[in-house]
């Protein structure tokens, strides 16, 4: 019998007040791995309460000493770097090197977190009048929340929870009910380091809990990370509660191939950025544009490397391509598939009904290539979230450009090219937060923002880098005179 | 028959090996040797936490472990076995497409190829 699991509150591991639970399985194996409560109202206001208590001391702990809980936190992540690793194959389905890679990419923010006494530095002017000096103050500004997707479970967190606690805030952590036990490792470690009590909290659930964040009164802002449609929804409804907010939401991320590029160096890139995570990221390239000359060629290199790429567990590391997090994601996906196929797209490589020995019900799509797909297709146009490539043709650069800026989203958009010319022209046309310059997934570090426009991101201020101290704090002017 | 196809999968393997030989040299006493393989096997635990950033994991091709399998026959004198664990480093380091682990697996190479002369 698998265990429900607890949600973190003012310094205890405490069992949700919310009677319902979801099922946590093994996307692979279809092991059922936990239960996921369903935290109510009572569970957010205890949160919140713990978490505003936690403030008042938290935001008089030294700085530096902040920091250097990140620090601690730090060597407890790499001492238990395996340990989280497969906690997220087991929990999400992707391979054991996407997520040492994911581990990687959350220390990343760690080690930016410890920056923070830097970043925070004020600016001030003496004499800004006749004996008036003027200076700015960054101070932490009360209770943040995360809630935070499947597809990073780890990693997602990291972006937000080590920043806004060393800038001074108290935290509170909903993780996705598909994928909880990595925010439940990270929790634990958390709970090792001794932090003050409410400083960091975790609460279970889905809607319900999201929903009764978003509205409580004693937050002061938001961080999500997940669809562009419940990303419109957490913006409109943290505005409406006088809260600040960042909503990073879906995407559909195009790749240019011009025909002066190095097409097998491209051609591996784009397989990483397709197939990697079993496409499910918000960067993942989702259509590939084959510029004049570029396109056949690039079919035909793309259909035989993606044939080869070995799916399976993401426990067995020579698996290339792990599962997707759910038989409803599986579902969805092949649906979707089949919509391009009827609408006229050629499926070169065909993922669906793929099989994968000793894992025959796991929630496994085979890497897709669906050819010839056109601007009004649904799979060009709606975002996927699987192993999908979409190849679409353009006779010139302006009319691949065309078609990137055609789409709603703006997240990503990548060009492979060896002419620095088209690389400008790219970077200063398309209309994306993420840009990549023979780079099929643009992630910034930890140490940029992580862009996006359109329909991907809504807010003012984006996750990680300078944005994010930015977010975490406020700024306050003071006028002084003292002759 | 093993793939190592992935990263990850060559550079567990590449701490298979070390630990292998670690456990070898010190059944037969030889604690200088012992000590030298366990100190690749951390650098290169090391390798796999902190090169992996997904943005350059890419299918490698041309790498099993039947071509090592001196590595794991027991009848195999630890000169030889140094000699197999050479020609993997020196296989898989190329494979690689992250410098600072590619330069860890050339290490590991020269440092098996100096034992296997010394013999």
């Amino acid at each position: 019998m698998a265990s429900r699991i607890q949600n973190y509150i003012d310094g205890e591991w405490v069992d949700a007040a919310g009677i319902d639970a979801l099922p946590v399985h093994n996307p692979a194996t279809c092991e059922l791995l936990a239960l996921c409560p369903e935290s109510n109202q009572a569970d957010v206001d205890h949160a919140v309460q713990a978490a505003r208590a936690g403030f008042a001391e938290w935001r008089q702990t030294p700085l530096l000493s902040r920091a250097q809980y990140m620090h601690h936190f730090k060597v407890q992540m790499e001492d238990r770097f395996e340990e989280v690793a497969r906690t997220i194959v087991i929990e999400n389905g992707k391979t054991m090197d996407e997520a040492r890679g994911e581990v990687r990419r959350g220390i990343e923010s760690i080690d930016f977190a410890l920056g923070v006494p830097f970043l925070m530095r004020n600016d001030g002017v003496e004499d800004i009048s006749s004996g008036i000096d003027e200076t700015t103050v960054r101070q932490p500004a009360g209770v943040f929340v995360a809630i935070t997707p499947f597809n990073f479970p780890s990693m997602v967190p990291l972006w937000f929870l080590p920043v806004a606690i060393v800038c001074g805030n108290t935290f509170i952590l909903k993780p996705s009910p598909q994928t909880p036990l990595s925010a439940q490792l990270i929790l634990e470690m958390l709970d090792d380091l001794d932090l003050p009590e409410g400083v960091v909290n975790l609460v279970h659930g889905g809607v319900a809990a999201s929903t009764a964040l978003m509205e409580h009164p004693g937050v002061t802002g938001v961080s999500f990370v997940g669809s562009t449609p419940v990303a419109k929804i957490v913006y409109e409804t943290c505005t409406r509660n006088g809260k600040r907010v960042q909503a990073q939401g879906g995407a559909k991320n195009y790749i240019a191939v011009m025909p002066d590029a190095n097409l097998d160096a491209s051609v591996m890139n784009i397989l990483g950025a397709a197939y990697g995570c079993a496409g499910q990221r918000c960067l993942a390239a989702a259509v590939a544009v084959g510029v004049g000359d570029a396109y056949e060629p690039l079919k035909e290199k793309l259909r035989s490397q993606a044939q080869q790429l070995r799916v399976g567990y993401g426990l067995d590391e020579s698996s290339q391509m792990g599962s997707v997090v759910s038989d409803a994601a599986r579902e969805r996906i092949e649906h979707m598939i089949s919509e391009g196929e009827a609408a006229g797209a050629e499926v070169l490589v065909d993922g669906r009904s793929v099989d994968v020995d000793g894992y025959e019900g796991g929630s496994f799509v085979g890497p897709t290539i669906l050819a010839d797909v056109t601007p009004e297709m649904s799979v060009a146009r709606e975002e996927i979230f699987g192993p999908v490539l979409s190849l679409m043709k353009a006779d010139t650069f302006d009319e691949a450009i065309e078609l990137i800026n055609g789409s709603k989203f703006g997240n990503g958009a990548s060009i492979f090219t060896s002419n620095g010319n088209y690389a400008r022209e790219f970077k200063y046309h398309v209309n994306a937060g993420n840009i990549g310059v023979n780079i099929g997934v643009a992630a910034p570090s930890a140490s940029f923002p992580f862009g996006g426009q359109k329909d991907s991101f809504f807010g003012d201020l984006h996750g990680q880098g300078a944005d994010s101290i930015e977010f975490f704090t406020e700024r306050k002017v003071v006028i002084e005179r003292w002759v | 028959m093993r793939e190592l196809n992935t990263f990850g999968a060559v550079l567990t393997y590449a701490i298979e090996i070390e630990t292998l030989l670690r456990d070898a040299y010190r059944e037969t006493g030889m604690a200088a040797e012992a000590k030298a393989a366990d100190r690749r096997r951390l650098r290169l635990e090391r390798t796999r936490a902190e090169h992996v950033l997904e943005i350059t994991l890419e299918p490698i091709h041309g790498l099993a472990v039947t071509d090592y399998a001196e590595l794991h026959d027991v009848s195999t004198d630890l000169r030889d076995k140094e000699a197999a664990a050479t020609a993997f480093f020196q296989d898989a380091s190329p494979k690689i497409n992250v410098r600072q682990a590619q330069r860890v697996l050339q290490r590991c190479a020269r440092e098996h190829a100096a034992q296997s002369n010394a013999g």
